[in-house]
Formats: structure tokens, sequence, C-alpha cells
């Protein structure tokens, strides 16, 4: 029992890296997907087009550095607030990263034939970002107090 | 792409779809949509291939019969799975058996023997205006005006509204998905046929419609 409440700890630690870098693969992917498909049809703003898809990339950033705070000598005492922090933001950025990843292809979509209005129609992939930062944030405040970290 | 579909980059390739049908050219020209087409996977390859013979069938002939027309939803119901392919054909025969009613009561003919969820209805409501469908087709009223005044073009202009307003209407409840595809290549039909209309050919055609129908006393769709 006691290694595999351990084993949680340990895949508590690493849960946010991995599921962020799902998300981000799932949503980078799709918004690339469309914008390779809108090159088709446009004639100039290419690299707008293909930068925007590359947004859900932060989710990544955010399990990384997630996972950097969590990481340190897992115990009976930590593993079980590292399993379900990690657990529940890695969760949230997964989500977040697909989600916005749906956001960008559909602004890519958008834009391919109103340019002017890509500042608007980017606006949702960009609010779906700011509450992955709020998970990434909150995480590392309430990560600060299980045992066996640099505050705990 | 052979065996699934990408759709997030296929529809993202395809030009916007304009917000009327009343435009001088298609989005995008037949071939290159059929060389985009050709890009599906093959179950998708298959469903948009019932939905473009249907749609090609679905242009007026007047050469066929109630029962070729019978035959035909037979075998596309029995043949058909996709939901929406089957909203789809089931809109369009509504459309169709409609306006054959009021086309052959304008003539003095009985309800037509047509197919789809209306015959009945119609045939209970044959003496109200609308047949009791205003409130599911709106479109009724001015297309039976537009009948009344001889006036094809407007009658054809009315019919593809009401049927580019359902596909958009649709449209609203999918996003970079197979549905999202088949109907932009129901509402890319619509643009087509409407670009393609000539007014003179047009009342031509309906002149033609008329004879046939008042020579046979029947058949008409």
């Amino acid at each position: 029992m006691e290694s595999f409440i351990l084993l949680l700890g340990w895949a508590g630690v690493f849960l946010p890296t991995a599921f962020g870098a799902i998300g981000s693969i799932i949503g980078c992917g799709r918004a690339g997907q469309a914008a390779s498909g809108a090159l088709l049809d446009v004639e100039s703003g290419y690299g707008r087009l293909v930068g925007s898809s590359a947004l859900p990339s932060s989710q990544t950033i955010y399990g990384i550095v997630v996972t950097m705070q969590f990481n340190r000598a897992v115990s009976l005492d930590s593993a079980p607030g590292l399993f379900s922090i990690g657990l529940l933001v890695g969760l949230a950025l997964l989500f977040s990263a697909i989600v916005q990843g749906s956001c960008c292809a559909a602004a890519i979509n958008t834009t391919k034939s109103k340019p002017e209005v890509f500042g608007l129609a980017i606006a949702p992939a960009a609010i779906v970002e700011g509450f992955a930062v709020f998970a990434f944030i909150f995480a590392l405040i309430v990560g600060g107090s299980i045992p066996g970290g640099t505050a705990g | 792409m052979t065996a699934a579909t990408n759709y997030h980059w296929f529809i993202s390739s395809l030009p916007h779809m304009p917000r009327s049908f009343d435009v001088e050219h298609v989005p995008i020209s037949g071939i290159r949509l059929q060389e985009r087409l050709r890009m599906l996977g093959d179950d998708d390859k298959n469903t948009v291939e019932q939905v473009q013979r249907f749609l090609l069938w679905d242009r007026q002939q007047p050469e066929r019969t109630d029962e070729d027309v019978q035959m035909e939803y037979d075998r596309l119901m029995s043949s058909v799975s996709n939901p929406l392919v089957r909203d789809i054909i089931t809109y369009r025969m509504d459309v169709r058996t409609i306006t054959s009613a009021l086309r052959r009561r304008r003539l003095g003919f009985g309800p037509p023997t047509a197919v789809g969820q209306y015959v009945d209805h119609i045939r209970k409501h044959w003496n109200h205006s609308d047949f009791r469908l205003q409130r599911e087709h709106p479109w009724i009223s001015g297309v039976r005006e537009a009948l009344d005044a001889n006036k094809p073009l407007s009658v054809e202009r009315q019919l593809l509204n009401a049927t580019w307003d359902r596909w958009v209407k649709l449209s609203d409840g999918f996003c970079f998905s197979f549905e999202t595809i088949l109907l932009y290549l129901a509402r890319w039909e619509i643009v087509d046929r409407w670009t393609r209309l000539d007014e003179s050919a047009g009342r031509k055609k309906f002149e033609q419609l008329l004879a046939q129908t008042m020579a046979s006393g029947g058949g008409i769709k």
C-alpha cells in the first residue's frame, strides 16, 4: 500500500507535464492542420496563421514549471498532495490546450477571409489561456504547502 | 488522409461560403472542389458521393413520374445511414412534395402521390391555403403567390432561399466536422444552381412543364 501511495506521488509530480504536453500536441495539431489548410486559400499572412497555431504549446511550459516545483523526495506525507494537485492541474492544462487549439483553428478559418478581424478572432483563445494560467498559478501556490518542498 | 479525414485541414482549405446564394460566382469551382473531395477518407467519400448524386438528381427533370420519385426516395432511404444526409434528403423531398401540391391545386388536380412525411397531412388539409404547414415551412405563402403570379424565377428563388436558410441553420451546429463538409456541399450546390439559372430558359422550361402536365393530366412532381 505504501508503495502504491508513493507511486501516486511520483505520478503527481509528472502529471502536469504529461497532461500539458498531451493537450498541446492535440491543440497545436488541430490548429496547425487548420493553418495548413488555410494556406491553400490565402495569398498572404502565412506567418500569422502558422504562428497562431502554436498558442496551445504554453500549457506544456506551465506543466514543466509545476513539475519542477513539485520535484522533491516523495514521502507518504507529500504523495497525496502531489497526486491530487498534480492530477487536477494536469487535467486543467490538458483540456485548456485542446479547447484552445479548436479556438485557434476557428480563428484561422475566420482570418483567412477577413484578416482585419484577426485580433478579435483570436480573443477566445486568449481567454482560454487565461484559465490555464489561473490553474497554473494556484497549483504553484497550493503546491507550496505540500510537505517536503522548499516551502513545506 | 486516406483512412480518416483531417477535417481541420479540409475545412480551412475551402473558401468561405457567401452569406447569400445570390452571387455571381461559386466560391470554388466544381473541378477544384472535386479535387479537394478526393482527399477525403474512403467512408466519407462514399457518403459525399451519395449526397452529390442526390443533389444532382434533385434538379428538376420533367420526364420523371411520381413513381420514379417514390422509387428513388425508397432507394436512398434504404441505402443512406448518415443522419444528416437523411435529413437533407427528407427536407428536399418535403419541399418537392409541397411545391408539387401547390402546383397541382393551382391546376385543379388532386393531391400528389408524392413522398415524405407530409403526404397524408397535405391530403387532409388540401383546401387550406398553406396546407397548415406555414409554421414549419414559412415559404409556402410566398411561393404560392409567385406561382399564381406566374413568376417562375421568384418561385425558384424562394425555394432555394428556404433550402439555403435550412442548411445555414444546420451548419450552426457543426464546426470542423464531416457534417460541415456535407452542408458546405449542399450550399455550394445551391449557389451553383442559382448562378446557372437563366430567367428566359427558366420560363421556357416552366411553360414546357405546364404544357406537359396539362396534356397528361398529372405526373407533375
